[in-house]
């Protein structure tokens, strides 16, 4: 039969197109606004998320908001007292070399020691420089590999 | 009428192959793709989660390019391959999060975090959920179509940001494993050939997917039209 699919028809809308013109306007600004929001909150904001350099840097960062931090663990740099949930540890910037000390309560993610993971903190400044993690997040390289052939190369 | 049945014996023979390919994407990735040494079993997810959120970015691409032919042409066929795509699109981005969820949970320690590649992952879901969204509001079937291409070009700006976002901002979501940015090597070659099939796998779902909801699409507009001319013919 013919594609008459996409003809003009009458429907109960079409006397009210004007009100629903107004309606799309205001829930395209609305829709608008909240994905405005979600870019601005992810991102716009320059302290959100900084490297240890630029962390210790940035005096305005250490007023004692919330951001994000990311570095390496320092080897050998994580402490805990025996029965107890107060971790103390460093994270370095492998490209500068600077450092921050940092105490976090709670259990560890899974990931936290791994050699090749970068670790983010989220949390503030603190007494003594010492950042105050409230939660810590973990990223992987994209780097995929089986147990078995990891264990053939060990170096990677 | 034998060409109908011919549609329908090349639609079967699409699904049993669809089918047969997904039990076998299932054994390679459960049985034959190795444990990951560092991330472990968790790391089987990738199998889905990579196909889905690349095939989405096809979908969408596919509502571009309907979209352009529609309001070039006013062809029906690209406004209905086009709201097709955007549909399956809507629910592979979906299932992309979700299994990019029940990654993060135990890789990154967290179920969500705001950051550049979730952020702009999630606003590509409303954009298209507003695809299919505004063609219902608009007040005739015609103009909802134009609606909903004028989204589906404009939309499609945040496919290449969704990708590119690991590269230009900090992110917490590990680099592309697949196309221009991608590094080589970043995949054991057995994992990279597993992953490869389940996206032609999951490429077979979203062309059969597409298909069908495209020849149903055709029957919704089929059937307003007869009711159309109905309600003229019997005043």
């Amino acid at each position: 039969m013919a594609d008459l699919s996409l003809q003009q028809e009458a429907t109960p809308h079409a006397s009210n197109s004007g009100k629903m013109m107004v309606r799309f306007a205001i829930l395209g600004v609305v829709v608008a606004l909240a994905l405005g929001y979600m870019v601005y909150a992810a991102f716009a904001n320059d302290l959100y998320s900084l490297s240890v350099t630029e962390f210790t840097n940035k005096e305005d960062a250490q007023d004692g908001r919330m951001v994000r931090v990311w570095g390496k663990l320092v080897d050998g740099s994580f402490e805990r007292q025996d029965n107890s949930t107060v971790s103390s540890f460093r994270l370095r910037d492998d490209e500068s070399g600077a450092q921050l000390a940092a105490t976090y309560e709670g259990v560890l993610p899974d990931l936290f020691f791994n050699p090749h993971s970068e670790i983010i903190l989220e949390g503030s400044h603190g007494h003594n420089d010492v950042f105050q993690t409230s939660n810590i997040l973990v990223k992987c390289p994209s780097k995929y590999e089986g147990l078995e052939s990891a264990s053939l190369n060990p170096t990677q | 009428m034998l060409q109908s049945v011919r549609q329908m014996n090349f639609k079967s023979g699409f699904l049993v192959l669809c089918g047969l390919m997904m039990v076998a994407d299932l054994w390679l990735i459960f049985q034959v793709a190795p444990t990951d040494a560092v991330i472990g079993d968790v790391q089987r997810v990738f199998y889905f989660h990579v196909p889905l959120a690349l095939l989405s970015f096809l979908a969408f691409f596919v509502v571009f390019v309907g979209s352009i032919i529609y309001l070039v042409k006013r062809s029906p066929a690209a406004d209905r391959i086009a709201y097709s795509a955007a549909e399956v699109g809507v629910v592979f981005v979906s299932l992309a999060l979700l299994t990019g969820i029940i990654w993060a949970r135990p890789v990154w320690n967290t179920w969500w975090t705001f950051e550049p590649r979730l952020t702009t992952t999630l606003i590509l879901w409303f954009i298209y959920a507003g695809y299919l969204m505004i063609g219902y509001a608009a007040p005739n079937r015609a103009k909802g179509a134009i609606y909903s291409a004028v989204i589906g070009i404009i939309g499609f700006i945040d496919v290449p940001i969704v990708y590119y976002s690991v590269v230009w901002w900090r992110s917490i979501h590990p680099a592309p494993v697949v196309g221009p940015m991608a590094e080589t090597g970043s995949l054991e070659p057995v994992m990279l050939n597993i992953l490869l099939v389940s996206m032609m796998t999951f490429l077979l779902l979203f062309i059969y997917l597409v298909m069908e909801r495209a020849s149903l699409r055709r029957s919704e507009d089929d059937f307003r039209a007869i009711r159309l001319a109905l309600r003229r013919a019997s005043p």
